[in-house]
């Protein structure tokens, strides 16, 4: 007996909350990346769970995307870490309320 | 068992620009890399001209049509792709005389495979296929933004840049989750007729609002917008001339592709006084949040590339336009603005870069005079921001005025005339600040001792060319409407 959609549903909903408020939130870019991954991780485990509950489960589509959106999240950390590293080595700094060269 | 390679016949452009892309890597890599940067760039960047023209070659020859689950090629789709590339290819030419990197190879195959971004992006029918070909896009452009070690705005403006795009793009992946969850589907024209067969859930317009969130960090539509100031004014101004010219105009192809092919069904009303749920009253807020705001605080800019960048964003809010126009008049309308405003812009940031390397920074104060140091580029700049503030004859005049006649001829009963008539007191005020720039450039005497500026022949050609076709496509501009027209009629979409 398996937990019924709605469950994974509420907790993919309650995991892109929890992602999105870090990334609103915090101020260290690196907190914010990681906000960012649970935020696509939530939609991950959304895709999962409507293909697995949804009517065609032979069709694969939703494990298709999540190996695409896998993948996808982790060129973009790569990216992300980078760029952290980029603007760490000129400014000795990752928060975000620091780096103000920019504004207006 | 026999491989076939036949899938990869439709994609021949696509490829063709990635192949360039490596063998830039590589000529670099193995051949330039102990010359002089001079020989360097210009190798490199003969290699990536050498892409872009060879997939515009291919694409002009090609007359495989068709359609699939996860591609379309049509008419429409190769004329746009042809446009991309030309638009990449001033890119690539403006480059030529950059030296704020060493790493020539690199800068130029992160620019081709964007580029290939943009090419798959168009012809995506799938929302996989379009979340994957926006990511394509995304992240070399997160990483050129960064390329400009000289100066510390480069790393942070991609870092804002990249925290913003991952955040709309993870709103358009669990928009796209629901929507799968709730049709089963994810080719566009699937999810359209499910939509339209079952009873729309509410879950359905959260996930259409999620969706859109991406998109309208794309476009740099208000309240989404606040990397595109910072990533004007800190990206390399060749990147900055890419992201303000063909990702604008692929993005908004693709948006109306959504809208219209997969949210057909749930369109909504956003007249006067039928306001219905659907995409079309959140594309009417986006709209006037865009053009309030990016032109007021484009009033307060000190620096021409900022004033640009608050000025693309209410650009993008009169684009945004043509989404309540009907279906026959709105394409061509919308695709005649993007691209004369691809154009402009372009041509305008490519003045403010070649400003901003003689005068070190592109605050009022450098532009002062250039008339007469500059007055080829001033005349160019003339054009630019008369033809962004809508001045006819010039070609940013006819987009808004097939814009604005969209609009307010789509809905019954003239339904959408506020917007049109909160559209064109927002360009009024628009006239303004565009005429400050001209202000400093004409009326304002140069610096005592300021010396002539010289920029070079690699800035120089593609600029006056943009201009010139600024005033062609403003005094004829039948011919490129035609062409869309005649593409977009003999196209499925």
């Amino acid at each position: 007996m398996s937990a019924p959609l709605t469950h994974y549903l509420i907790l993919s909903a309650l995991l892109f909350c929890i992602g999105f408020a870090g990334a609103v939130g915090r101020r260290s870019a690196i907190l914010v990346l990681i906000g960012i991954e649970l935020m696509l991780n939530a939609a991950n485990l959304n895709f999962i769970a409507f293909w697995r509950y949804g009517p065609h489960p032979e069709a694969l589509t939703g494990v298709m995307f999540v190996l695409f959106s896998i993948a996808i999240a982790a060129a973009e950390a790569a990216v992300g870490l980078a760029l952290v590293i980029a603007t760490y080595r000129q400014r000795r700094t990752t928060r975000m309320d620091q780096l103000d060269t920019l504004k207006g | 068992m026999t491989l076939s390679l036949d899938w990869m016949i439709p994609l021949i452009p696509e490829e063709i620009v990635i192949i360039f892309a490596l063998a830039a890597l590589a000529v670099d890599f193995a051949i330039v890399r102990r010359m002089n940067p001079a020989v360097r760039w210009r190798v490199i960047g003969a290699t990536a001209c050498a892409g872009c023209v060879g997939a515009m070659i291919w694409i002009g020859r090609a007359t495989n049509y068709g359609t699939s689950e996860m591609l379309a090629l049509s008419p429409l789709t190769q004329f746009i792709k042809l446009a991309l590339l030309g638009l990449a290819l001033v890119v690539v030419v403006l480059s030529l005389d950059a030296r704020f990197t060493r790493h020539t190879g690199e800068y130029y195959a992160l620019l081709l495979l964007a580029t290939a971004g943009l090419m798959l992006l168009i012809s995506s029918e799938n929302l996989l296929m379009i979340f994957i070909a926006l990511e394509i896009l995304s992240v070399p452009l997160y990483v050129l933004t960064a390329f400009d070690k000289t100066r510390e705005a480069s790393a942070e403006a991609a870092l804002k840049y990249f925290l913003f795009g991952s955040v709309a793009a993870a709103f358009t992946l669990f928009g796209i989750s629901l929507l799968y969850g709730m049709t089963g589907e994810l080719g566009l024209g699937a999810i359209a007729a499910k939509l339209r067969t079952q009873p729309v859930e509410p879950v359905c317009y959260a996930a259409l609002v999620m969706t859109l969130i991406g998109f309208a960090f794309k476009v740099a539509a208000a309240p989404f917008h606040f990397w595109a100031p910072d990533v004007y004014e800190g990206a390399p101004a060749p990147i900055a001339c890419f992201v303000a010219s063909a990702s604008k105009v692929a993005s908004f192809f693709v948006l109306a592709k959504i809208v219209i092919d997969g949210f057909g069904p749930i369109r909504g009303g956003a007249a006067w006084n039928d306001f219905r749920a659907g995409w079309m009253p959140v594309l009417a807020v986006l709209a006037v949040l865009s053009m309030a705001g990016g032109n007021i605080a484009a009033l307060a800019q000190t620096s021409v590339k900022r004033l640009l960048a608050y000025s693309a964003i209410a650009h993008g809010g009169y684009a945004l336009l043509a989404f309540f126009g009907n279906a026959r008049q709105m394409l061509p309308a919308l695709l005649f603005y993007v691209i004369t405003y691809a154009l402009t812009v372009l041509g305008a940031l490519a003045v403010a870069g070649a400003v901003e390397n003689s005068a070190n920074g592109d605050r009022m104060a450098a532009w002062a005079g250039l008339g007469r140091r500059a007055p080829l580029l001033a005349v160019c700049m003339f054009i630019f921001m008369l033809s962004l503030a809508g001045i006819p004859p010039l070609a940013g005049f006819f987009g808004k005025f097939y814009l604005f006649t969209a609009a307010a001829a789509g809905q019954p009963h003239l339904g959408m005339l506020w917007l049109v008539i909160v559209a064109v007191g927002a360009s009024a005020i628009s006239l303004y600040y565009y005429l400050q720039v001209l202000k400093q450039i004409y009326a304002v005497p140069p610096p005592a001792g300021a010396m002539p500026l010289r920029a070079s022949r690699a800035a120089l050609f593609p600029i006056a060319l943009l201009a010139a076709l600024v005033i062609v496509f403003g005094c004829a501009p039948g011919w490129l409407l035609g062409r869309l027209s005649a593409v977009l009629n003999s196209s499925a979409f």
